[in-house]
C-alpha cells in the first residue's frame, strides 16, 4: 500500500484556484496543505509534491509570475526540484516556474522564456484582444510518464481543457531552444483541433504560442509548467455539452446521471497520475 | 463643536451657495429640516452625511413608498429578505444543514458611463462585498449590460464604453476569481448618453453560520474593525454623484466621484483567505460578531447603519481610522467611498486575534501600501453617532435621525404619447429577414463578451452563458443541488409600456430559469429609470414596480401553494437621464434564481439528435411592438407589444419545469427577442458541431389567423422543445395538465438547413446552417475585439 502522498500548494496573494486544485489533489487521496507566501520558507521543505495553482500574483504587476517567482520561497522550491521532487505549475503557477528559471531548465535558474500577452490571430488578422477564457484541445505530446503528472498518457492522445488567461504565450529569444526542447522531448502539450491536428490560426491555437505549445517540462522532467487547467475538467460534467470529440459525446450520454457526470473528466489523468506514481 | 454659523441657515441664497460651494447635492430645505431638529446647525461633517443617506441612492427617497406597497418580499424559500446588504434564498439541505443562496443586485450606471473601465470593475467589487459580508462564499456574478447604438449616432464612444466595461468587468471579476454565470448585453439608441451596468452576485451560506450586517444583540462595547484600503479622496459624494441627472460636461469633475478598483488586495481578503480565518475562529470562539461592506457613503453609513439597526449608537475616532495621506478632512474621511473596505463589530477581547490575522497573517499592510486593519471605534448602548477627531467632536447626532432618511411623495403623470397599430409590408423572403436578426447586435452570438469572463473557475459550472437560456452551477461539493441564474429585461417592452416592460422582464427571468429545468425560488430587480422629479419618468417607475409585483404574485406552479415568487434583494437607480432632458427607456432588469434537485436533469437549448420532433408550447399572438423584427425594418414602435398571460404563463413555465424534471425533454428554448423563428435558429446553432443538424418546421399542424412573419417574428412568449418520438404524448398530456396548448411543429433533420413549410405547406423559408453561423457568429465583429 502507498502511503498517503503530502501535496504543498503555494498561495501567493492574488492565487484564486487554491480551493478546485486541492479538491483535484484530495480527490485522488492526496493530503494538501496550504502555505502562505509570507511563511519561513523552511515551511515548504519536506512535501512530497509542489504545486503552484492559476491566479494573479501580484497582480500580474510587470509580468505574470514575475514578482512570485523572487519570493524566498521559490528558493526553497528550487532545491525541492534539483532534488527531484514532482512540482506542477497550472496557470499563473505555469509563469511563476518560468519565470524562476524552473521551466525549461536547459540552464537551471535563468530565465530562458516568457509567456506574453495573447496574439489572437487569424488569417494574418488580429481577431480578439485581451484574456481569453474557453475549451480547448491539448494534444499530449511527450512519451507517457516523461513527467510524474502524464504516467499512462498515451503520445498524441487529445484530452479537453480550459484555459483562461491573457498571457499564455509561450515565446523564446533564441529559437533555437525550441529544437532543444524538441529533441529533449520537454514539450509536453500542445494546443490541436478535434482531430489531434495543429492550426497556427485562432482559436486552435488559442494564444499565438509558438509551435502552439501549451505545456513545458524541465529537462529530468519533473517540473511541469502547463497554461490549461487540469482541475477544471476532473469531472465529465465540466466539460461543454456541445463539445465535440469523444468526451463530448461521453458528456451528452451522462445526462441526467450524476453518478456518470462525476465520473473521471480528462484532466483528473494528471492527478491521478501524480498520486499513483510515486514511491512509498 | 465646530458648527455651521447661524447666519448661513438665516439667509436662504447664502445656505445653497453655501451647499453648492461644498460640492452637496442637498437642497436648502433639506439643511433647514436638519437644523431644526439638531436645535443648533449642523457641522460640516455632519451636513455630509445627511447629504449621502438623504441621497436617493441610500434613502430611496421617490421609490420607497413603492416598493412597500406592491413587492412581493416574503415566502418559505426565503431565509432573509432584502433588509441587509444582500437577500437569502434556500439552495437545499445537505448533510443535516441547511444552505442559502445570498444574492445582491446593483447598478453603476453613472460611474460606468464617465470611467467605463473603473466604473464596472468597481460596480463588481461592491456587489461582491455585499455578498461575502453575509459570511458566505462569493460563488458567482452576472451581468446585465445595456448600451447605445453601436452603429448609430454616438457610435464611437457607445464602443468605446463598452469595451471599457467589457474590460472592467473581467479584469476585476477574473482576478477575484468568481465564475461568470451569464447576463445580457442590449444594444438601444435610449442608452447613447446613460449606458447601464449591473451587476449580480451570488454566494453560499450556511444558514447557521450567516454574518449579519449589524452589531450584535451583545454587542455594547464591541470594538468596531475598520479593515482594507486606507481611507483617501476616491469616490467622495459617489451616492450623491448617482443620484443626480448625468452631465457631460462635467464628465472630468464627476471623475472623482468614481472609486478605484483594486481586485488584488480584495482576493487577499475575500477568496477563502482572511475574511474567512476570521469567520472560522469566531466560530471556534463562539463569538457572535457582525460584518458589513462599505459602500455608499463609506464609514459614516457602514457605522451607524450597523449600529442603528441593533438599536445601539457608535463612537468613531477619526485618528485612528488608517488613511492613505495625512490631514483628510473629517467629512471625507467619514464619507468617501474608497473600496475594498470592511467594518466589523467584534468582541474587545477578539480584537488582537483580528488585527494579527489581517496586519500579521495575511500582511495586508505589505500587499497594499497603507492597507490594513485598525480599531477605530466601540458600539454604545446610547443611540447617538458621536465621532471624535483630534479629543473635539466633530459629530454628534441622533443615530436614528442618521439613518431614517427622507420620503419625498413625488408627482406621477402618465405621459401623453399614442403608440401606431403595427403597419407591417407583407415581406417578400423570410429568410432574408431571419439573416439580417440573426446579424443584430441584439441577436447575434455573444461569445466575443463571454469569452472575456471566466467562466470555469471554482470548477462547479454545469450550463454556461451561451449553452442555454440560464447558467447552472453545483455549488455544494457532493450535492446533487444546482443553482441557475438568469437576468432579463427588453427595454423596448418598456418603452412602449412600462407596466408590461416590468411583468416581462420578470416572466422571462423565470422562463429562462425554467428552461434548463429549474423551478424558480426567488428574484432580485434593480430599477433603472430616469429623473423621479420629472412626472412622466415617475409614472414609468410606478407602473414598472407595479408590473414585476404582479407578475411575481402571479406567476406561481399551479399545482403548488399559489405563493409569490419573492423579491429577496434589489436596487433603485433613477436619474438615468442626460441634461439634454433624454430619459434611458423605463429598465427594470430582473435576475431569477432557480434550483434543480439534481443538476444532472439540467439541459441545454442546442439540438441533439436528428430525428428528435420539435414542439411547440405557447400561442403566437400579433404582438410585434417592440419587436427585434419591427426594428430591422426601421418601422415606427407599435402599441401591441406581448403582455404576459398569467395563467397561461404558469402552466408553460412549470409544465417546462416538471416535463424536464421527469426527463421527457432534450432540449428547451424560451421564445424571446426576435420571436419563433430566431429561437429555432438558435437551438442548431447552439447545437454540437458533430452532429450537422438542421430542422424541417411543417406548420401544417397549427391553426392561425396570423401572417406568417406575425406568427414566426412575434416575441408573445412560449417554449420550443425537442422531443424524442416516444416521448411526445407524454409530453403533450402534460402540458394540458397545466392547460397549455403544445403543438408539434417539425423534426431535427442532419440536413444542416433551416427550413419551413406554412399551414398550407408551402415552402416560405429555407436558410443554410453555415450561412446562418456565419452571420450570427459574426454579429458583433468590430464592435468587440
Amino acid at each position: 500500500m502507498i502511503d498517503t502522498i503530502h501535496v504543498a500548494l503555494i498561495q501567493f496573494p492574488g492565487s484564486n484556484c487554491e480551493s478546485e486544485t486541492a479538491r483535484a489533489f484530495r480527490q485522488c487521496g492526496c493530503a494538501v496543505t496550504m502555505i502562505r507566501w509570507n511563511q519561513p520558507a523552511s515551511a515548504l521543505a519536506g512535501y512530497d509534491a509542489y504545486v503552484i495553482g492559476g491566479g494573479f500574483s501580484y497582480e500580474d504587476r510587470v509580468r505574470a509570475g514575475v514578482i512570485a517567482a523572487k519570493e524566498p520561497l521559490m528558493e526553497t522550491l528550487a532545491e525541492e526540484a534539483a532534488g527531484g521532487k514532482p512540482i506542477l505549475g497550472i496557470c499563473n503557477g505555469a509563469q511563476v516556474l518560468i519565470e524562476a528559471g524552473l521551466v525549461p531548465g536547459l540552464h537551471p535558474g535563468q530565465v530562458e522564456m516568457a509567456l506574453a500577452t495573447n496574439l489572437m490571430k487569424r488569417e494574418g488578422r488580429v481577431v480578439r484582444r485581451g484574456h481569453h477564457c474557453h475549451w480547448i484541445n491539448l494534444r499530449h505530446e511527450s512519451r507517457p510518464g516523461r513527467t510524474p503528472f502524464t504516467r499512462g498518457i498515451d503520445r498524441h492522445r487529445v484530452l479537453p481543457m480550459t484555459i483562461s488567461h491573457g498571457e499564455g504565450r509561450f515565446v523564446c529569444r533564441d529559437e533555437s531552444v525550441w529544437r532543444t526542447l524538441e529533441q529533449n522531448d520537454q514539450i509536453v502539450w500542445r494546443y490541436c483541433d478535434d482531430d489531434g491536428h495543429l492550426r497556427d490560426d485562432f482559436p486552435i491555437n488559442p494564444n499565438g504560442s509558438w509551435g502552439s505549445v501549451a505545456g513545458i517540462c524541465n529537462v529530468e522532467g519533473n517540473v511541469l509548467a502547463m497554461m490549461p487547467h487540469p482541475e477544471r475538467a476532473f469531472y465529465l460534467r465540466q466539460i461543454p455539452s456541445a463539445w465535440g470529440t469523444a468526451w463530448g459525446e461521453q458528456r451528452r450520454a451522462a445526462g441526467g446521471d450524476r453518478a456518470a457526470l462525476e465520473s473521471p473528466g480528462p484532466g483528473r489523468l494528471l492527478f491521478r497520475s501524480l498520486a499513483g506514481s510515486l514511491p512509498a | 463643536m465646530d458648527t455651521l454659523a447661524q447666519e448661513i441657515f438665516d439667509n436662504e441664497k447664502r445656505l445653497a451657495e453655501t451647499l453648492r460651494s461644498y460640492g452637496l447635492a442637498l437642497t436648502p430645505a433639506e439643511a433647514q429640516r436638519i437644523r431644526q431638529r439638531l436645535n443648533r446647525p449642523p457641522t460640516l461633517p455632519e451636513l455630509f452625511i445627511f447629504d449621502i443617506e438623504w441621497s436617493e441612492h441610500c434613502s430611496y427617497k421617490s421609490s420607497k413608498a413603492l416598493l412597500k406597497k406592491y413587492l412581493p418580499t416574503t415566502g418559505s424559500k426565503v431565509i432573509q429578505g432584502p433588509e441587509e446588504d444582500a437577500g437569502i434564498l434556500e439552495l437545499t439541505e445537505f448533510n443535516g444543514d441547511r444552505y442559502g443562496i445570498v444574492i445582491a443586485h446593483e447598478s453603476h450606471n453613472h460611474p460606468s458611463q464617465v470611467l467605463p473601465f473603473e466604473g464596472a470593475a468597481t460596480g463588481i467589487g461592491g456587489i461582491v462585498r455585499d455578498v461575502d459580508c453575509m459570511g458566505a462564499q462569493v460563488i458567482g456574478s452576472a451581468d446585465p449590460l445595456r448600451f447605445g447604438d453601436p452603429n448609430g449616432k454616438h457610435a464611437e464612444r457607445t464602443r468605446a464604453i463598452a469595451q471599457g466595461v467589457i474590460e472592467g468587468i473581467w479584469h476585476y471579476g477574473n482576478a477575484l476569481g468568481i465564475p461568470n454565470l451569464g447576463g445580457d448585453v442590449v444594444f438601444d439608441s435610449g442608452y447613447d448618453d446613460n449606458c447601464l451596468v449591473n451587476v449580480v452576485a451570488v454566494g453560499l451560506v450556511k444558514e447557521n453560520e450567516i454574518i449579519h450586517s449589524r452589531v450584535p444583540a451583545c454587542g455594547v462595547g464591541y470594538d468596531l474593525i475598520l479593515v482594507g484600503k486606507p481611507t483617501d479622496y476616491t469616490g467622495l459624494g459617489g451616492a450623491s454623484f448617482a443620484s443626480g441627472t448625468l452631465d457631460q460636461n462635467a464628465d472630468e469633475a464627476n471623475k472623482g466621484a468614481v472609486q478605484v478598483p483594486d481586485p488584488f488586495l480584495k482576493n487577499v481578503l475575500l477568496h477563502r483567505k482572511a475574511n474567512e480565518a476570521v469567520w472560522r475562529r469566531a466560530r471556534e470562539l463562539g463569538l457572535e460578531i457582525g460584518m458589513k461592506d462599505l459602500g455608499a457613503g463609506g464609514i459614516a453609513c457602514a457605522s451607524s447603519e450597523m449600529g442603528a439597526s441593533a438599536g445601539f449608537g457608535v463612537e468613531i475616532n477619526l485618528d485612528r481610522i488608517h488613511v492613505a495621506f495625512p490631514d483628510i478632512p473629517s467629512q471625507v474621511i467619514l464619507c468617501a467611498e474608497t473600496q475594498e473596505r470592511y467594518l466589523f463589530a467584534v468582541p474587545p477581547e477578539f480584537t488582537p486575534e483580528v488585527l494579527k490575522i489581517y496586519n500579521e497573517d495575511w500582511d495586508l499592510p505589505r500587499i497594499c501600501s497603507g492597507a490594513g486593519a485598525s480599531r477605530i471605534g466601540t458600539a454604545l448602548k446610547e443611540p447617538v453617532m458621536r465621532v471624535l477627531r483630534g479629543g473635539e467632536v466633530v459629530c454628534d447626532l441622533p443615530i436614528d435621525f442618521v439613518v431614517e432618511g427622507i420620503a419625498y411623495n413625488r408627482e406621477s403623470r402618465k405621459p401623453v404619447v399614442e403608440f401606431p397599430p403595427a403597419s407591417i409590408p407583407r415581406p417578400s423572403d423570410i429568410g432574408e429577414i431571419t439573416l439580417r436578426l440573426l446579424g443584430s447586435p441584439n441577436i447575434g452570438s455573444k461569445h466575443p463578451v463571454y469569452h472575456h469572463y471566466d467562466t470555469e473557475i471554482q470548477g462547479n459550472a454545469i450550463l454556461r452563458p451561451g449553452e442555454a437560456d440560464a447558467g447552472v452551477i453545483a455549488p455544494l461539493d457532493g450535492c446533487s443541488a444546482g443553482m441557475a441564474l438568469s437576468v432579463d429585461g427588453n427595454p423596448s417592452y418598456g418603452k412602449i409600456s412600462p407596466y408590461w416592460g416590468g411583468a416581462t422582464a420578470v416572466a422571462e427571468a423565470m422562463r429562462n430559469v425554467a428552461a434548463v429545468g429549474a423551478r424558480p425560488y426567488g428574484l432580485t430587480d434593480c430599477l433603472n429609470y430616469g429623473n423621479p422629479e420629472v412626472p412622466e419618468d415617475f409614472w414609468a417607475l410606478e407602473e414598472g414596480i407595479k408590473g414585476i409585483s404582479d407578475a411575481a404574485r402571479n406567476l406561481y406552479d399551479p399545482k403548488g401553494v399559489p405563493e409569490a415568487i419573492p423579491f429577496v434583494s434589489g436596487n433603485v437607480s433613477l436619474y438615468n437621464r442626460s441634461v439634454t432632458g433624454v430619459s434611458v427607456p423605463p429598465s427594470p432588469i430582473i435576475c431569477c434564481v432557480g434550483v434543480l434537485d439534481d443538476y444532472s436533469k439540467a439541459i441545454t437549448q442546442g439540438l441533439k439528435r436528428s430525428g428528435n420532433r420539435i414542439l411547440l408550447a405557447g400561442d403566437r399572438f400579433a404582438e410585434l411592438g417592440g419587436s427585434a423584427y419591427e426594428q430591422i425594418l426601421g418601422l415606427p414602435v407599435s402599441r401591441e407589444i406581448p403582455i404576459v398571460r398569467y395563467e397561461l404563463e404558469r402552466g408553460l413555465i412549470y409544465g417546462t419545469v416538471e416535463a424536464i424534471h421527469r426527463g421527457l425533454i432534450c432540449a428547451a428554448h424560451d421564445i424571446s427577442n426576435g420571436g419563433l423563428l430566431i429561437s429555432l435558429a438558435e437551438m442548431i446553432l447552439t447545437a454540437h458541431r458533430s452532429g450537422n443538424f438542421g430542422l424541417q418546421i411543417d406548420l401544417g399542424e397549427i391553426k392561425t389567423d396570423l401572417r406568417p412573419d406575425y406568427f414566426l417574428f412575434s416575441e408573445s412568449s412560449g417554449f420550443v422543445l425537442e422531443v424524442r418520438d416516444e416521448d411526445v404524448a407524454a409530453v403533450k398530456s402534460l402540458f394540458q395538465e397545466y392547460q397549455v396548448d403544445i403543438h408539434t411543429i417539425g423534426r431535427v433533420t442532419d440536413t444542416r438547413r433551416l427550413s419551413v413549410t406554412w399551414t398550407d405547406r408551402k415552402d416560405i423559408c429555407t436558410l443554410p446552417v453555415l450561412v446562418m453561423r456565419d452571420t450570427w457568429e459574426n454579429a458583433l465583429t468590430g464592435v468587440f475585439i
